[in-house]
């Protein structure tokens, strides 16, 4: 009886894991852009649904946006996983204007650059 | 197709506007003080310093001159407008966000929605003054089309912005529509009778020295 | 209160306009225009023309305007419509038929009391404007007959009235003679060198109000006070080219008066109770003689009754008893700030003074300035009917007792007389002058 349990716990457990270890690769859930460190949002979220995204944009190398820099120089190291937050407004005298001016160079830049995306105030941050 | 106009907008036609608006104005004011050394030299003999500032400031205050007590509606007005209309655009986030963009710096910005407010406020006061044309017999003497116009231009960026931001049918035409009014808003600024900005402070200064200094009287 | 409507005060006819009219083409108008804009159309007015937003916040200020039912015509950017704003617009290409409404509107429609200037939000000195549109009306000479009458004087004899340099001596001496009856050791000194004060009145004293100088002479004598009148021209202060746009006759007119004070080494010039002349010798024609202030001090009849009473030189031997209220005319106290010196010397003088509403600054005009009155009985009706807030400023200040109305100036003077009568109001209109003659001790000898 006991053995059985422990089996069948290990089973559920591993089930669970397997769940975790696949969601935490995926990323299909992603809808929006987001950071820990907007505290009050003056606007929503900015759209962006990231599997989609990439398949329209063509975009197959992560470090295009998860760029990682060292001594202003760009890594073959990337930040995926990492809030934009932990550099862009790390320095002390950050503001929260200089983490959006990063994230709007960031995808605004892109789709000025490509002719392509959305790119006025309104076509991001959504209101539904 | 929208990106282009977009781009441009936001990019050439910012300096366009800009140098057209800083570059008029100071064009304005130096050949009014050039033409003014030639052919009225004697405002530079009357005009005082300490009586100009002692009328503007009664012109500046709220209720400082006998008749803003006089027309206390439009008092209240015209003030609340004209601190709208330009606090708004230079306290608006998303206007303070462009430039930190831009240039990499940034002040203090006012909550949206207060914002919303302001803007609505000023839209309703261009339909109170376009109203008040209409209404009083005496200013609807004086009108022309062209200040309609200039109520109208005042207008459209504000009515657009609000449109945009709330993301009504058709924003990003509107907000299109909005880069380009205030533009031509701000251009407009050295060459039409908005020009009372840049030259308020001469007019009222000039007739608060001659008051003052020569006429030992008031002049408000 | 009559009624009457806009047309009764429009288009009245006028020799000097329609027979300068006649004479008039439009090509001319629009060279004289032309010439005119470029060479005396300075910042000033081209900052007044672009910056005006035609709000109308000035027409309250006009009494033209709340006269007249608040005809927009007659408010003050009304009148710059009607006038500068469609000459610039047609760079000067405007008809005889457009001047001659420009010159009635300029002319007497506005006495150029700058109330308007203290309504503008911008300050905007209509008055300019005005007296811009009656330059342009002389040069393409068409001005009213009357006041054009006034001006030729000047420009012949330097006085207002056509007053000859013999009849002007004997008038001081009828006067001194008269005054002698009353006072044996008076004296009306002419030609003194040195004295401290050079007395100055305007044209219209000896032609029709000799008793005013008559009581100058005896206040003059009560306070020992130092002074001369000069027998030469240069006596007469007055100035209705100022007003007909003839700069040129005012620099003249002045220099001469400046002068004439000058030759007799005076210490100061004082000046009778007339407004325009104040404005004439202390803003306008020192000025255009290259004077920032006038070159040598000038005191107007009000500013001189004040120090002689803060200097106590008079004594009151029996105020004056009947209410008195004050007219604070445009020229001396928007023009001058001499208002707390009236109260001051009424305050000596009288025992009960009821204040106007509005006052000080902001009194209504008497409609009669700005050489209104001077453009003769043809225009009489219109500056009459033109104020009847005036009227109804005068009846309120009637219903709290006032009796007799205090102006120091002869143009209010003449002015509010109409009104009076005109509305009925039943008051006497007194010059203070003639308040402080009734009321010092005049040092007549005991019988």
């Amino acid at each position: 009886m006991v053995k059985n349990k422990i089996i069948s716990y290990t089973a559920v457990f591993s089930v669970f894991l397997l769940i975790l270890t696949v969601a935490a690769f995926s990323t299909d859930y992603i809808e929006t852009v987001d950071d820990s460190a907007f505290e009050k949002k003056t606007r929503p979220p900015a759209a962006f649904f990231h599997d989609a995204h990439n398949e329209t944009a063509g975009i197959d190398d992560c470090s295009v946006c998860h760029h990682l820099y060292e001594d202003g120089q760009k890594t073959d190291d990337m930040s995926v996983g990492m809030e934009c937050s932990e550099c862009h407004m790390s320095a002390p005298e950050d503001s929260a204007a200089d983490l959006i001016r990063a994230y709007h160079l960031q995808c605004g830049g892109c789709h000025m650059e490509q002719k392509a995306g959305p790119i006025m105030c309104g076509e991001c941050h959504r209101k539904n | 197709m929208t990106h282009e106009i977009y781009a441009f907008l936001r990019g050439p036609m910012v300096w366009i506007s800009l140098t057209v608006f800083l570059g008029g104005s100071v064009y304005r004011l130096a050949s009014m003080w050039r033409l003014a050394k030639k052919k009225d030299a004697v405002i530079f003999h009357y005009i005082s310093v300490f009586y100009s500032l002692r009328s503007l400031l009664h012109w500046v205050s709220p209720f400082g001159s006998l008749n803003m007590r006089k027309n206390p509606a439009m008092t209240v007005i015209a003030f609340i407008f004209h601190v709208c209309l330009i606090a708004t655009p230079v306290f608006l986030s998303a206007h303070v966000i462009l430039v930190k963009e831009s240039w990499d710096i940034s002040w203090w910005w006012m909550p949206d929605h207060m914002a919303d407010l302001l803007t609505v406020i000023v839209i309703g006061c261009c339909l109170f003054f376009a109203g008040r044309r209409i209404k009083r017999p005496d200013v609807r003497y004086l009108t022309s089309v062209s200040d309609y116009l200039i109520l109208a231009a005042i207008a459209a960026p504000f009515i657009t912005g609000l449109w945009a931001y709330h993301q009504w049918p058709a924003f990003s035409a509107m907000m299109l529509l909005h880069m380009a009014s205030a533009e031509i808003l701000l251009m407009m600024i050295p060459f039409t009778r908005l020009n009372h900005m840049l030259f308020f402070p001469f007019t009222r200064g000039y007739m608060g020295s001659e008051f003052g200094a020569v006429k030992n009287a008031k002049d408000w | 209160m009559t009624k009457h409507s806009v047309t009764d005060v429009i288009g009245i006819p006028d020799e000097g306009i329609d027979k300068g009219a006649e004479k008039l083409t439009p090509e001319k108008i629009t060279r004289v225009i032309r010439k005119l804009l470029d060479e005396e159309g300075g910042a000033r007015l081209k900052v007044y023309m672009e910056t005006c937003v035609h709000c109308g916040l000035c027409s309250e200020a006009c009494h033209f305007y709340l006269s007249n039912d608040n005809d927009p015509k007659f408010a003050p950017a009304g009148k710059v419509k009607q006038t500068l704003e469609h000459i610039i617009k047609k760079k000067g290409k405007v008809s005889v038929a457009f001047m001659k409404r420009a010159c009635e509107v300029a002319f007497t429609e506005c006495n150029l009391c700058r109330r308007c200037s203290m309504y503008c939000p911008f300050g905007i000195d209509i008055a300019y404007l005005m007296l811009f549109v009656r330059r342009i009306c002389h040069r393409l000479g068409m001005v009213p007959q009357y006041i054009q009458d006034t001006a030729h004087s000047h420009s012949a004899t330097m006085n207002q009235m056509w007053v000859k340099e013999d009849e002007w001596i004997d008038t001081l001496q009828w006067q001194e003679d008269e005054a002698r009856d009353e006072i044996p050791d008076l004296r009306i000194p002419l030609e003194k060198p040195g004295a401290d004060v050079f007395y100055s009145v305007i044209g219209p004293e000896p032609k029709f109000r000799a008793q005013l100088i008559y009581q100058a002479a005896v206040i003059m004598h009560a306070a020992g006070v130092d002074w001369t009148m000069p027998a030469t021209p240069g006596w007469d202060n007055s100035d209705m080219c100022m007003y007909t746009g003839d700069q040129e006759m005012v620099a003249r007119l002045k220099k001469v008066h400046f002068e004439a004070a000058m030759r007799l080494k005076t210490k100061r010039i004082v000046m009778g109770e007339c407004g325009h002349a104040f404005r004439s010798v202390y803003d306008v024609g020192n000025r255009l003689l290259g004077w920032k202030m006038p070159p040598l001090r000038l005191m107007h009849a009000l500013e001189f009754y004040y120090e002689l009473f803060r200097d106590k030189k008079l004594t009151v031997k029996q105020k004056y008893e009947v209410p008195v209220t004050l007219h604070d005319p445009c020229n001396v106290v928007r023009g001058g700030g001499l208002h707390e010196m009236a109260r001051h010397v009424i305050g000596e003088t009288c025992t009960e003074f009821i204040e106007l509403h509005p006052n000080r600054e902001h009194n209504y005009c008497c409609s009669a300035g700005g050489g209104v009155i001077n453009c003769g009985p043809p225009y009489a009706k219109k500056r009459v009917i033109g104020n009847r807030v005036k009227a109804e400023q005068l009846a309120a200040a009637k219903a709290k007792g006032a009796k007799t109305i205090i102006a120091p100036c002869h143009n209010c003077h003449g002015g509010l007389e109409d009104i009076v009568k005109y509305y009925e109001l039943d008051m006497e209109i007194k010059f203070l002058g003639d308040i402080i003659y009734e009321c010092i001790d005049k040092g007549q000898p005991e019988d």
